[in-house]
């Protein structure tokens, strides 16, 4: 069940075999939190061409029809299954730019008033590296990356 | 054979086990669990050392899950050479560019390991030593070596399970579903169009661009370029943009930990380019780059 959920999330078994999973699920009584966090992930994981919007907007609505087991916590209950969804994902990318806007917001380097090369060696160019090291596909620098991201998204 | 065998162990195998990484002073332990049962990769790794972060990965799909006090933060990545499936399946520009050797054995995290050296065929790159599993053919082991042979980094497990299971109850963050979920910013679509006005000549050898992103870079607010070169082992990453107004061109080059970093200006553009390689193959890299 769990890696047909998986597969699922990534688009990987159709609709209808969609539909008779999620049924399946439900009468299985799985835990919201477990569906929460497939959804974590599959939001996560997922792109966005029309056919997968679609896909999601169904579960959403799905969901939605039984708010007492798998709506989530904070929010109220929909009138709307489809506009609650979008709200949520407005919601969630407003956060994103805010969350980004406060990196900036950090990490703006002084502006010099001149216009001389700054030495590297001098005044590291840490978003650099933060960038090379969150998508180079080698192993080690890898996990430092998680590090140093830490850090600066505290 | 022991390589093309590493390489396919990492894949194919179910494991679980903690390993550690270390670059100088720097260390941190991590716990893996990989599954494959014939219907593809997943793996879920955990940071056990600092604040609390998760990757779920699903072939070279990767999520990284990092909660915070209000929120749980989401970006998505793609990866594929992750330790221990650090050599690629394909061997082929391994090959070319490093000689292997086999000088010896060691016994890693209560198993027995086949050593087998990547010695680099030119000054472009650093040195492997690699431990692979007698039994299995698992990694257990990576050292990056520098051309005075000394360490600069290591990943090592330190303790290793073999597994045969094929439930997916493990997949999944642990992470408390009652948070606010924030996802990374993506590059908004339309700042992917500028032209390319320029090309790349004369790469160092055995370096072959395997991507080409344009991202957000924290900091910035425009798209920057961003180019990836990899020799099968070791990547490097070239960013150009074009230089703002009243930006402070940066230039030079300096070395961090493994990494190293050079930057210049190219017709008003500012070229840095960093990897963990020699600083002649990040010095290379940039004056490869040649504007129409």
């Amino acid at each position: 069940m769990k890696d047909q959920i998986s597969a699922l999330i990534d688009d990987e078994i159709s609709l209808q075999e969609a539909e008779y999973l999620y049924t399946a699920l439900k009468a299985e009584g799985e835990s919201r939190e477990c569906w929460m966090t497939y959804h974590l992930i599959g939001d996560a994981m997922r792109g966005s061409p029309t056919f997968k919007q679609d896909l999601r907007k169904r579960i959403m609505q799905q969901i939605d029809a039984e708010p007492a087991v798998l709506a989530p916590r904070n929010a109220k209950p929909a009138l709307e299954p489809v506009k609650s969804s979008r709200l949520w994902s407005v919601a969630a990318s407003v956060a994103a730019v805010m969350f980004v806007g406060m990196i900036v917001l950090q990490q703006q380097p002084q502006q010099a008033e001149d216009i001389l090369p700054m030495e590297i060696a001098q005044s590291l160019p840490a978003e650099y590296l933060q960038a090379h090291q969150s998508v180079v596909p080698s192993s080690a620098a890898y996990y430092i990356q998680s590090a140093a991201y830490t850090e600066r998204a505290k | 054979m022991l390589l093309d065998k590493a390489a396919h162990a990492a894949r194919d195998l179910s494991y679980k086990g903690i390993f550690m990484y270390q670059s100088g002073t720097n260390s941190r332990s991590i716990e893996i669990t990989h599954m494959n049962a014939g219907q593809g990769e997943y793996s879920r790794i955990v940071m056990l050392d600092g604040l609390p972060q998760e990757l779920l990965s699903q072939g070279s799909d990767i999520v990284i899950f990092s909660p915070r006090n209000e929120k749980v933060v989401i970006e998505k990545r793609r990866g594929k050479n992750l330790f221990p499936a650090l050599l690629p399946v394909n061997l082929e520009l391994v090959k070319a560019s490093y000689k292997a050797k086999v000088t010896g054995q060691e016994r890693v995290a209560g198993r027995e390991g086949v050593i087998v050296l990547l010695e680099p065929r030119d000054d472009y790159r650093y040195g492997y030593r690699l431990l692979t599993d007698k039994e299995f053919g698992l990694l257990l082991k990576a050292t990056t070596l520098n051309q005075q042979s000394e360490v600069i980094e290591q990943i090592a497990f330190n303790q290793l399970n073999l597994l045969n299971m094929s439930d997916m109850e493990w997949f999944k963050p642990h992470v408390d579903p009652g948070k606010p979920y924030v996802m990374e910013e993506e590059v908004p679509a339309g700042l992917a169009e500028s032209p390319q006005d320029w090309n790349l000549e004369q790469l160092p050898p055995g370096y072959r661009q395997i991507d080409h992103i344009k991202r957000m870079v924290p900091g910035k607010k425009t798209a920057v370029n961003q180019l990836i070169f990899s020799d099968g082992l070791s990547s490097v990453s070239l960013f150009i943009e074009p230089l703002v107004k009243g930006a402070r061109p940066k230039v030079g080059q300096t070395t961090v930990g493994p990494t190293n970093f050079y930057a210049n200006v190219n017709h008003g553009h500012q070229i840095v380019v960093v990897g963990e390689v020699p600083q002649a193959t990040v010095a290379q890299i940039a004056n490869s780059v040649h504007f129409k």
